[in-house]
């Protein structure tokens, strides 16, 4: 869709907002636009942002190896969520990125957004299983991702055509209304599978799916828990030659199938998430933060604001699905209660407060949050648990509190699971002393000279959500 | 597609005065529940316009505190009239416990917040449901009530009057849809009452239309706020003791997001704020509810979810076709 | 001498535009003062600024000899502080009869207070029980009068009463204006300067959120060209 730009948009102080001044942890056109001569430090503080988060990521499953094998293992392996974990973080932080390109930046807040990571989770497992007209079940997984990410663009359209008629709770209730209806649809559909309440997985796809060029077999690697590739790197010349001399100068990085799922699913969530960053940094995203902040002056100075809405849904239904996609990938199961609920768009509503609402990459880390968090207090992957229990001893662990309840039972009953609990308090706490989030708030310290504005951005945001 | 002789089929089915009289009271029955779980959303909603995302775990904290003092006097109070009469001492101490809790929520955590814009207000309870029901997990584990499924204990202590289905001109009729009806309208006429016969809901409703106009005449909208919360909150707590001893409902940590869209939808369809809107919504629902519900179970429609799927279309039919509800004003709170 | 409500070089902002800059002004007991000015220069956000509805950033407002900048809107209004917004704010879901009553601060006379309304008010009496959004543009501003009048204030914030009305019917509202400023002061912000001119003892010009001018209301018209200069 082509959007002008009217020629007196209401907040650009420069004209390069769409000129690749990308930074991690600025979204805010405003806080970008500064003043000429911050634009090549800017410029290159965002690059340098970018290029170190990505090698964050880049080097994290070497460093969970390196570090849980250390002397500090143990308390390594409580605090760093496992590379498994890491995979959600990118899938789901994609879709919190998905719900966040159209609730934090235009203001409407689309609390039925799980329709889309339900349809794309939805329709890549009724293809590999043959349930879906006109494709066979080995059609390429990244020609699914895509025919999933316009399916939900046709879905947003006829979604919005309707919901954009309203605003504020109207418009979180009708989104809801149209995510609850697929919900209970495919909770009951029994053409999905023998018992579509307990949700589907695939079935008759031997190859697992496969990311990378499609119909280029070399240029592709499986995803997934089980049937992951696995990836060598190197020579390892010593076993090729069964010479043993040669052992000095075989160098070999072998990485199991959850190094290289998450490489393959991270790959795919960069990319979309250079492309979310783009659309927002350009004209039509300016747009869409016109509408947030006054949706009247933005119509008033020329924007089509329905277009902009429309076109904005469009986008983040194209990226919900792909996320939803990826998920079931990579677990190839999927149910009605991870996918349509509406509680699944609650917890990217979670991920996009923590992270940073109306940040581009703030969900992802609000994600990342959670899930760590989550780890930390569950007995799986040597979270906070174990390492008490090891810790601890027999004496300290049966040691009565009160009443017959020992401290094993507290630990029981206070810490293991209830990550749901610390989450929630401080969801609270953000909501009502870190509105901005995490990426938010960073970005008003980082800003320096431009703190200021990033201040007067957020303000104004805050304010442009209207009921 | 239905067939054309299932459909002549399904309106014989329904003219049978007996299915029809079933239906209806079945509905009336639903009716009441719709209606008792979203009033007090809407008292909340419509003076204060703060979508309370915590209503559904505070119905199941409702059901809970309900069960408990049901469960721990259950054996001191025998026979109908004795369980009856403490069922109604459940409930004061539900109402008296849940007002006071949700005053203080009010005063403590909604109070900040109403300088930002609305969005806050449904993060903020969001957040406190995920709390609350967390919380309420962890006692449940501590005395060791299983809080993913029903109570059974709790709905144990049902007396004998309301389990049973009872005879009436030939017609099945079931205690506890007769209870269910009789409190429901007893609770909607006291909340009625409340709002148009008292100064203080004089207040409510001038403050749900303008709540500057209110306090520039004097009124002290802060107080009607934690007032109003507070009843919301209470009301919303006797549902859910109400809800307990109903095997469809019952309480379980599962119950406040049971609870929660229906009653959204209920509170949408008729009107944001206004309680008539409500009623005649709950009713709606109601009986849409037992109408879809007797398709299935009679096998016209196999399709077990429809009752649920028609709560959901009747929203967005109604958010496309008025969106102000069928007794909503045209921008409610719009000032 | 006490003035009955003075404000200090009030400074208010919505957000971050500045609205008053620097606003001085006072109402004596008894009085009739006009605030005129054109369109967005003020006005309404004064009366806003007086009840606390907008409070002053800087400046205070002082009534009845207590500074109550920053009270509650609420506090203000008990203090005798009375409202009649424009647009007329009427609550329309409520009866005319609950609309009055909503404005009685003094709850063990109610009916007192309601007769008293509806004897200064005949025409209200028949449709007391109508609900206020079904009322014509002139009868609600009778029951925003109404509302002002039963609230036993000292001091009513007029905000253009006649504004939408027809020629006969702001006649009527003069009228009744005039009725009640036998026992109030009145602070009127009004669009039609003669009308202004008639109702009031003194005035206050504004432009861009400042007092430009004051003077005594006698002898003054529109023509005069220091006034025009700031209507037109």
């Amino acid at each position: 869709m082509a959007i002008s730009e009217p020629t007196d948009a209401p907040d650009d102080g420069a004209t390069d907002a769409d000129g690749g001044t990308a930074t991690a942890d600025s979204a805010d056109v405003a806080s970008e636009t500064a003043t000429g001569e911050h634009y090549l430090v800017e410029y290159l503080r965002g690059h340098v942002a970018h290029a170190f988060v990505v090698a964050f990521f880049g080097l994290y499953p070497f460093a969970h190896t390196f570090l849980t094998g250390s002397l500090v293992g143990a308390e390594m392996a409580m605090f760093l969520p496992r590379v498994q974990t890491m995979i959600t973080v990118f899938y789901f932080g994609l879709f919190a990125m998905s719900f966040d390109f159209i609730s934090g930046y235009t203001g409407y807040l689309s609390f039925g957004h799980s329709a889309f990571y339900g349809l794309g989770a939805y329709f890549v497992i009724l293809v590999a299983n043959g349930k879906v007209p006109l494709l066979g079940s080995g059609t390429p997984f990244m020609v699914l991702l895509l025919l999933a990410g316009i399916l939900a663009v046709v879905l947003a359209l006829l979604m919005g055509s309707v919901a954009f008629r309203l605003t504020g709770v109207y418009f979180a209730m009708i989104t809801l209304g149209f995510a609850q209806i697929l919900y209970v649809f495919f909770s009951n559909w029994d053409y999905l599978g023998s018992n579509p309440r307990d949700g589907i997985a695939v079935l008759g796809r031997q190859d697992g799916f496969s990311i990378g060029v499609p119909y280029v077999d070399s240029l592709n690697m499986s995803i997934g828990q089980l049937q992951g590739d696995t990836f060598t790197w190197g020579m390892d010349f010593a076993a090729m030659t069964g010479i043993d001399a040669l052992a000095p100068i075989s160098h070999t990085i072998v990485l199991g199938p959850g190094e290289v799922s998450y490489y393959m699913v991270g790959l795919v969530v960069l990319v979309c998430y250079f492309m979310l960053q783009r659309i927002v940094h350009s004209p039509f995203g300016r747009a869409m933060i016109a509408i947030r902040e006054n949706e009247e002056r933005a119509r008033a100075v020329g924007y089509d604001t329905f277009r902009v809405k429309m076109g904005a849904f469009a986008i983040s239904g194209f990226f919900g699905a792909v996320a939803g996609g990826l998920f079931t990938g990579y677990r190839t199961s999927v149910a009605p209660e991870n996918s349509f609920y509406f509680l699944t768009a609650g917890d990217a509503l979670l991920a996009s407060i923590i992270g940073g609402f109306g940040t581009v990459a703030g969900p992802l880390f609000g994600r990342l949050f959670h899930e760590g968090l989550h780890e930390f207090l569950t007995k799986e992957g040597g979270g906070l648990l174990p390492y008490l229990r090891s810790q601890l001893g027999e004496g300290t662990l049966n040691t009565v509190i009160v009443d017959g309840f020992t401290v094993a039972e507290a630990i029981e009953v206070f810490l293991n699971g209830r990550a749901g609990l610390y989450i929630g308090l401080l969801f609270v706490l953000f909501v009502l002393y870190v509105p901005n989030g995490l990426l938010g708030t960073l970005r008003g310290y980082l800003g320096g000279t431009v703190a200021g504005q990033v201040a007067a951005a957020v303000k104004r945001r805050v304010r442009g959500w209207k009921l | 597609m239905i067939p054309l002789v299932s459909l002549v089929d399904a309106a014989l089915h329904f003219l049978d005065p007996a299915v029809l009289a079933r239906v209806l009271f079945d509905g009336l029955a639903k009716a009441s529940i719709y209606v008792m779980i979203a009033a007090g959303l809407t008292l909340i909603f419509g003076l204060m316009g703060v979508l309370n995302f915590a209503h559904g775990s505070l119905t199941a904290i409702g059901a809970y505190l309900g069960g408990l003092v049901m469960v721990t006097f259950a054996a001191s109070a025998s026979g109908n009239v004795g369980r009856i009469a403490l069922f109604f001492v459940a409930i004061v101490v539900v109402f008296a416990l849940l007002t006071a809790f949700g005053g203080a929520m009010e005063v403590s955590l909604i109070r900040p917040l109403y300088d930002r814009p609305p969005l806050y207000q449904i993060l903020l309870t969001f957040g406190i449901t995920l709390v609350l029901e967390e919380l309420l997990r962890m006692i449940l584990l501590f005395y060791d009530i299983q809080p993913s499924t029903d109570w059974l204990a709790a709905q144990g202590t049902r007396p004998e009057v309301i389990s049973k289905t009872h005879d009436v001109f030939g017609l099945g009729v079931e205690g506890l849809e007769v209870f269910q009806i009789l409190l429901g309208v007893a609770i909607t006429a006291g909340v009625w009452l409340f709002l148009t016969r008292t100064r203080y809901g004089l207040y409510i409703r001038a403050g749900s239309e303008d709540g500057e106009m209110a306090q520039a005449l004097g009124v002290n909208v802060h107080q009607a706020f934690t007032v109003v919360f507070g009843v919301g909150v209470g009301i919303t707590g006797v549902a859910g003791a109400l809800l307990m001893w109903d095997s469809a409902w019952a309480a379980s940590i599962n119950l406040g997001a049971e609870v929660l869209l229906p009653a959204f939808v209920v509170v949408i369809v008729g009107g944001l704020g206004t309680f008539r809107g409500t009623v005649v919504a709950g009713v709606l629902v109601g009986f849409v509810d037992a109408f879809t519900t007797e398709l299935f179970t009679s096998d016209i429609v196999g399709f077990s979810a429809l009752p649920e799927l028609f709560i959901f279309l009747i929203l967005v039919g109604t958010l496309v076709l008025r969106p102000q509800g069928l007794f909503g004003v045209e921008e409610v709170g719009g000032h | 001498m006490s003035h009955l409500l003075e404000l200090a070089d009030v400074h208010t902002y919505y957000g971050e535009s500045h609205i008053l800059e620097g606003v001085s002004l006072h109402v004596d007991p008894g009085e009739t003062v006009a605030l005129v000015g054109r369109n967005g220069v003020g006005k309404t956000t004064t009366l806003r600024t007086a009840l606390q509805l907008t409070p002053p950033r800087n400046g205070t407002v002082t009534y009845d000899g207590e500074d109550v900048t920053g009270s509650e809107t609420h506090e203000v209004a008990q203090a005798g502080m009375g409202w009649i917004p424009e647009d007329r704010r009427m609550f329309s879901q409520l009866t005319v009869d609950e609309n009055i009553q909503v404005a009685v601060k003094d709850s063990e006379r109610v009916d007192a207070h309601l007769d008293r309304a509806f004897e200064a008010f005949p025409d209200l009496r028949e449709f007391r029980n109508r609900k206020a959004g079904n009322l014509s543009g002139g009868q609600q501003q009778m029951v925003a009068i109404a509302r002002g009048l039963v609230g036993e204030n000292d001091l009513l914030l007029v905000d253009e009463p006649s504004e939408g009305l027809a020629p006969q019917i702001v006649e009527d509202v003069a009228n009744a204006l005039r009725a009640v400023s036998e026992d109030a002061s009145l602070l009127l912000v009004e669009q039609n300067f003669p009308l202004a001119m008639d109702l009031a003892d003194r005035f206050y010009l504004m432009d861009h959120g400042e007092v430009v001018h004051s003077d005594t209301t006698e002898g003054v018209s529109a023509d005069d060209e220091e006034i025009r200069r700031y209507l037109t």
